[in-house]
């Protein structure tokens, strides 16, 4: 009988986990599991509500992305009771995301992530954090601080909250975006726009090239990747498209959304409140060995890069190239979800963009009327953490009978036991660890932003 | 020893606490277990009063107002009765029985009246027996 | 002089957390000078059982402010919430969750045993698993608010709750004052057009937009309870204003009572019903009603619906 270490709880996470490292007699590693601690049971408490009041009740399953359930949502009850926003509902909405997408990857990044590779993953716990960035680099915090805000404020401004949003209703959006707004919002999505190139310039100087090791090795593993892209060219795409499933060969299998429930099932450990989504139709089972793995696939930032043949904005697309041309495709190194986070964050300001210039975006037509009635809708979305599913059955008043929540972030949930196993065994031998190593295995959990 | 109901009456100023007033001097016995409140019109009695009532131990509630179109202030009590519908309603939802509480209309003269919708929720609520505590929470 | 401070979650979703960071500038003095986060799972790496995680006790260092957010719902939670009650010589409670429940103790209306075997008997969840039991915390009974289980000193409802009273009620803290909160209805705050509710006789589903210009203020926008539409703003606690005007109103759709009830022991779908009743409108005609305690499930509030033997139905 060895020691279990016990990580608790997982810092700079949205979320409550802890990881535990068996240790054998001799101090390596025996077994790791990342018991996720959290339940709450939307799926079932859902059930009895009418299904228009579903997007502003789902966006409590997280406040970081409340956005992206709010949307899943809308599109989701949109396709149960057979309604279609008129197209300026569907750009609100669209850009709605995206602000949503940039202000969570500002946060990520520099506010969780950048502590480990700004002050170091053996800097003293005290100061390895965001107020140790304030104090170490003050005017770069201040900058985050002030750009995050900006992108927060912009959701406001548009649709009255940022966090737990209620513009998105069920046949489009509640409110019309005025010109005046709209100069406005595009005058600060520029803004972004340059802050983003900023951050994709400082992470490769500061980060990328120092930790290249670290980068290369720590939490590695092989998985398959699931996306969303154009149904046309493949690009890459966070509101609507096709779903697409990458094996670790690069082969592929497009789906679409409404047919999720033939590709993923969830397997269940009585040691994880979080399910573990798996592809079934690969029809090879569940394991995460790693010598074996069978049926896991990874979602999210570097997911979802993988998947897509291409990012139709300019400057995101030179990206992708570039780091494509460094790490090949599909890109498996774990901490490369970081690098992949600041290359969609340039797709998202260049799209938001790119939709602020369109004319109809201030179009009055912005909701379609619908009746209540009994339907089945699936609604998908890219959150920044994965390919979010809604699943909603209503009965004839148009109340929820049935749900069925696969959240983006779940996913990744067999993955990163992986890749703790991965870190935790090739750091710890023979019993011989210290604080700034147990950093490191979480450092292979906070990459994928869970 | 048998189990003696509490049952609290939200009696009208003009109407039943009137009444109340004559039952008394015409020594007209009403059980015990009534505690009067007065109010000065059944159409104050919100909905949170009858609850609070039940979740501190009464183990009844009754209103009692003038009857419709005699009400010292016009319509308090077509107030009442839309609020009585919805305490009806929703006294369920909260784990009480519906039986519970009832409403009832009478006039300053009536005290006969008054002394037979005390007897009677007495007696229903006596054969429901007390509040369930342990079914309230906290 | 910096206070120490200490930050936890419990049945949370972090939009408190978020909200937080949404204080804007100012949080970085806040954060830097005026506060010291001694333990905040979300920014910094306190951990539970000693750095290298070879405690056996559950421990967070002494604080002169705590803050927690999220409702009561498991076994940890409650450790949690009574070590931060123990360490922290101020403990306010955070967002709706804390203070009342929120969104997760819409839980408490599912009968217990069947609501948790659900969740994992999904569409696509693989057949006949159980609920886990493993080195994750057991729930409890139901959701619970933190003031049903330990003293809390100061309620901050809100989901989220406002980054400006979040910051107002930490400076209070800070330079040793009582903070300055509002105290009335969302109504209070609201500057809609009312012009009397007598054409109103049910309650219409938000099924299409409300009536208003577009290049108009909300001043000039008719109430939304005047339309015919739920709003919750007269059984709500005002505080969500954050530009001078509700934030829902402010998108032009009707407020689902996310700061709770106005005074802190209140009953929003009562209170609701009977203001829908009080002005002549059919109460009946809520489709749903249980959900107007979607934020105000805890205290024991909302429960299962029981099943009426006699009648035979399930």
């Amino acid at each position: 009988m060895g020691t279990v270490i016990n990580i608790a709880p997982i810092t700079r996470i949205e979320g409550h986990a802890k990881i535990a490292i068996h240790l054998d007699d001799q101090g390596n590693v025996r077994d790791t599991f990342l018991h996720i601690q959290s339940l709450r049971g939307f799926e079932k408490f859902v059930e009895g509500r009418p299904a228009e009041e579903i997007p502003r009740i789902v966006t409590r399953i997280c406040g970081i992305c409340p956005w992206m359930h709010h949307l899943a949502a809308s599109k989701a009850v949109d396709a149960a009771f057979g309604v279609t926003p008129p197209p300026a509902g569907r750009l609100l909405r669209e850009i709605c995301q995206l602000f949503a997408h940039i202000t969570d990857k500002i946060l990520h990044f520099f506010f969780l992530a950048a502590p480990d590779f700004v002050l170091g993953p053996d800097a003293d716990y005290s100061v390895r954090n965001v107020m140790g960035i304030v104090k170490a680099e003050p005017e770069l915090a201040a900058r985050v601080v002030k750009m995050r805000q900006l992108g927060q404020m912009m959701l406001e401004r548009l649709a009255g909250k940022a966090i737990h949003p209620v513009a998105g209703v069920v046949g489009g959006f509640s409110r019309p975006m005025l010109e005046t707004e709209r100069q406005e919002l595009l005058r600060d999505a520029e803004t972004l726009l340059d802050f983003s190139c900023y951050a994709l310039d400082f992470a490769k100087n500061t980060v990328f090239t120092r930790y290249m090791d670290v980068i290369r090795e720590l939490g590695a593993i092989t998985t398959g990747f699931l996306g969303t892209v154009d149904r046309d060219d493949g690009s890459l795409r966070l509101y609507d498209g096709r779903q697409r499933l990458m094996k670790a060969d690069g082969s592929c299998i497009d789906f679409e959304g409404d047919r999720y429930a033939d590709h993923i099932g969830e397997h269940v450990e009585p040691w994880s409140y979080g399910k573990m989504p798996y592809a079934k139709s690969w029809q090879e089972g569940f394991s995460l060995n790693p010598a074996a793995p069978a049926g896991i696939y990874r979602s999210n930032t570097l997911a979802r890069i993988n998947v897509c043949e291409k990012i139709s904005t300019p400057r995101a697309q030179a990206a992708l190239e570039e780091f494509r041309g460094i790490f090949g495709r599909p890109a498996q190194q774990t901490l490369l979800y970081h690098y992949t986070r600041l290359i969609e964050l340039l797709y998202v300001c260049e799209r938001a963009i790119e939709l602020l210039q369109r004319d109809e975006v201030t179009d009055t037509r912005i909701r379609a009327a619908a009746e209540p009635r009994a339907g089945r809708g699936v609604g998908i979305v890219e959150a920044p953490r994965g390919t979010l599913i809604h699943d909603y059955t209503t009965d004839r008043n148009g109340c929820i009978t049935k749900a069925n929540l696969i959240v983006g972030t779940t996913h990744n949930i067999g993955p990163m036991n992986m890749s703790v196993r991965q870190a935790a065994t090739s750091l710890i031998k023979g019993g011989v660890y210290d604080e700034g190593l147990l950093n490191k295995v979480e450092m292979a959990v906070r990459a994928y932003d869970p | 020893m048998g189990f003696e109901p509490k049952i609290i009456a939200f009696c009208c100023n003009w109407c039943s606490y009137a009444a109340a007033d004559l039952a008394g001097t015409a020594r007209m016995q009403y059980p015990h277990n009534v505690r009067i409140i007065r109010v000065m019109c059944s159409g104050m009695v919100h909905p949170e009063l009858v609850l609070d009532a039940l979740s501190h131990g009464a183990d009844g509630v009754i209103v009692l107002g003038c009857h419709l179109g005699e009400c010292h202030y016009q319509d308090g009590n077509h107030k009442a009765l839309a609020r009585s519908a919805v305490i009806t309603e929703l006294l369920e939802d909260f784990g009480y029985e519906t039986e519970r509480y009832e409403i009832s209309w009478l006039s300053s003269s009536e005290p006969d009246r008054l002394v037979k919708a005390f007897t009677d929720i007495t007696e229903r609520v006596r054969k429901m027996g007390p509040v369930n505590a342990h079914d309230l929470a906290g | 002089m910096s206070v120490r401070a200490a930050l936890e979650w419990l049945n949370s979703c972090s939009g408190c957390e978020i909200a937080i960071l949404n204080i804007g500038e100012a949080l970085v003095p806040l954060l830097t000078q005026h506060l010291d986060l001694v333990h905040a799972p979300i920014l910094m790496d306190h951990k539970y059982l000693g750095q290298r995680g070879d405690g056996t006790e559950l421990d967070i260092p002494e604080a002169e402010v705590g803050l927690v957010s999220g409702g009561v719902a498991n076994i940890e939670h409650l450790q949690v919430l009574v070590k931060m009650r123990e360490r922290c010589r101020v403990l306010i409670a955070l967002g709706t969750c804390a203070t009342h429940g929120g969104i997760p103790a819409l839980m408490n209306g599912q009968d217990r045993r069947e609501g948790w075997e659900g969740v994992f008997a999904t569409r696509t969840t693989d057949p006949g698993c159980s609920v886990p039991d493993i080195e994750v915390p057991a729930p409890l009974d139901r959701v619970y608010a933190c003031d049903e289980k330990v003293k809390i000193d100061l309620f901050l409802p809100g989901c989220p709750p406002n980054p400006a009273l979040i910051a107002e009620v930490l400076m209070a803290v800070v330079e040793g004052r009582d903070p300055v909160l509002p105290q009335k209805s969302v109504c209070d705050t609201c500057p809609a057009k009312r012009e009397g509710k007598g054409a109103v006789s049910v309650v219409r589903r938000f099924l299409i937009n409300a009536e208003f210009l577009a290049e108009d203020p909300v001043g000039r926008m008719r109430c939304l309870l005047e339309q015919g539409f739920m709003c919750m703003g007269p059984v709500t606690a005002a505080g969500c204003a954050g530009r001078g005007l509700p934030r829902c109103i402010e998108a032009r759709v009707p407020c689902r009572g996310c700061f709770g009830p106005v005074r802190r022991d209140g009953n929003q779908m009562l209170d609701m019903m009977n203001a829908l009743a009080s002005n002549g409108i059919d109460f009946k005609s809520v489709v749903d009603r249980r959900s107007l305690l979607r934020f105000s499930g805890a205290h024991g509030l909302l429960r299962p619906v029981k099943k009426k033997p006699a009648a035979g139905r399930g």
